[in-house]
């Protein structure tokens, strides 16, 4: 692993050691340290950072090798970073399957980081039929951090989720699946989660909103 | 006319009620009984366990079932965990019979009661990484009675191996075909690989 894939995170636990958000209102800065960027048309929306590169080995350490061979080295791929999570989403070669690696600590020490864990979902017409839920990973401070997948409205440019003291948004790119992350309204008793969903269009305007409740499934 | 107008209320009222029976009532029967902390866990008991739960239905997100040998909801839309029917899911239906915990870092063995509602964290994707304490990866050509094969969507245990190249799988496969034992060829599968659970005892 290259000392890059560290640096997030070194720079995470630096910023949680220094006390920099305790979840009294917005950070101040993602997980990898930079200033986050804030989203006026949506009161205390910080914008997770959101970016499509070629998939170039940035899943090494992710990708099951069964699935290696589906999936094209130049792949794009989608890297969010934001507040307390990171995760790499990007299709196999006939966009019948959408993967997301999901960034953070594994509890049971197996992985180590930048990913804890390799989700996989099928696509029906560019569609997910369930939001693949994740539960397994932690994120810096331990606290079980929640992914899952929100299918994108006509229109929707951002879609925000519901943290504790603000919204977080993650940019609508390259037609795929957005994976969204949580600490709020994890059931770990029950495989669940409830994340609080928002969909805006560019100008910040609300398009749908709702509570997406998602468990651990197939 | 008006008799015909209060037969049709009637009709949609009812039909609504069926509706919402369907979705909503077989979980309305399941628990939250903590498991039961073993000190045991032999391949016999998880395929007398796994053998219990054929016939009982299948539910995407599920882990619940009683000992009817019936499904009592049967074809709900698939991967909707909204449906509440009985029955687990393919990981579900493993997690429960491996006795493993909702903790991955425990490696212990948890026995849940089949009506116990709990799916697990893996989906079986999660299972074929081996992800968890209790969960290992198994070399295809060895795997074993109760081992499991699990591909990125689906996971099935071996419960007798074959002499023919397959193996009989009990798997909770699908809405309309359940949970029950099957003739499949996963071992040699490219699609799948071979799961352990860690920690049998006999």
């Amino acid at each position: 692993m290259g000392l890059d894939r560290l640096m997030p995170y070194a720079a995470g636990i630096a910023l949680a050691a220094a006390g920099c958000h305790a979840g009294g209102g917005p950070p101040a800065r993602l997980l990898d340290g930079r200033p986050a960027a804030h989203f006026h048309p949506v009161g205390a929306g910080v914008i997770a950072s959101g970016r499509v590169l070629d998939l170039d080995g940035r899943a090494d350490g992710c990708l099951a090798a069964a699935d290696e061979a589906d999936v094209a080295s130049d792949a794009p791929a989608i890297e969010r970073i934001g507040v307390d999570s990171q995760s790499l989403t990007f299709a196999n070669r006939d966009g019948s399957v959408v993967y997301a690696c999901d960034g953070g600590i594994d509890p049971a020490g197996e992985r180590s980081a930048p990913w804890c864990r390799t989700v996989l979902g099928e696509l029906d017409a560019g569609r997910l039929l369930d939001p693949r839920l994740d539960v397994i990973c932690r994120d810096r401070r331990g606290r079980p951090l929640a992914y899952a997948f929100v299918d994108p409205v006509a229109g929707a440019r951002w879609v925000g989720v519901r943290q504790n003291g603000y919204v977080e948004l993650y940019e609508v790119l390259a037609g795929l699946p957005v994976r969204v992350a949580t600490t709020r309204g994890v059931d770990l008793e029950r495989d669940r989660a409830t994340l609080e969903v928002t969909q805006y269009d560019a100008e910040g305007r609300e398009l749908v909103r709702g509570e997406l409740e998602a468990a651990v499934a197939g | 006319m008006r008799a015909f107008l209060a037969m049709a209320v009637a009709g949609f009222a009812l039909s609504g009620v069926t509706g919402a029976q369907a979705y909503h009532r077989f979980w309305a029967n399941c628990t939250a009984d903590s498991p039961t902390f073993m000190t045991t866990m032999t391949r016999d008991a998880a395929q007398d366990y796994a053998n219990a739960a054929r016939y009982e239905g299948y539910q995407w997100g599920g882990g619940c079932w009683n000992y009817d040998d019936v499904d009592s909801y049967p074809n709900d839309p698939p991967q909707e965990t909204g449906t509440h029917g009985e029955g687990g899911d393919c990981s579900g239906l493993t997690f429960k019979t491996w006795r493993e915990s909702t903790d991955t870092w425990r490696d212990g063995r948890y026995y849940w009661r089949a009506l116990r509602n709990v799916h697990g964290p893996y989906d079986a994707a999660a299972f074929r990484d081996g992800n968890g304490a209790p969960n290992h990866v198994v070399a295809k050509a060895t795997a074993g009675v109760m081992d499991a094969f699990a591909s990125g969507t689906h996971i099935g245990m071996i419960f007798v191996r074959s002499l023919y190249g397959g193996d009989q799988i009990v798997e909770a496969k699908c809405e309309s075909c359940g949970t029950n034992i099957f003739y499949r060829t996963y071992r040699s599968d490219s699609a799948y690989g071979g799961v352990g659970r860690w920690g049998w005892t006999g």
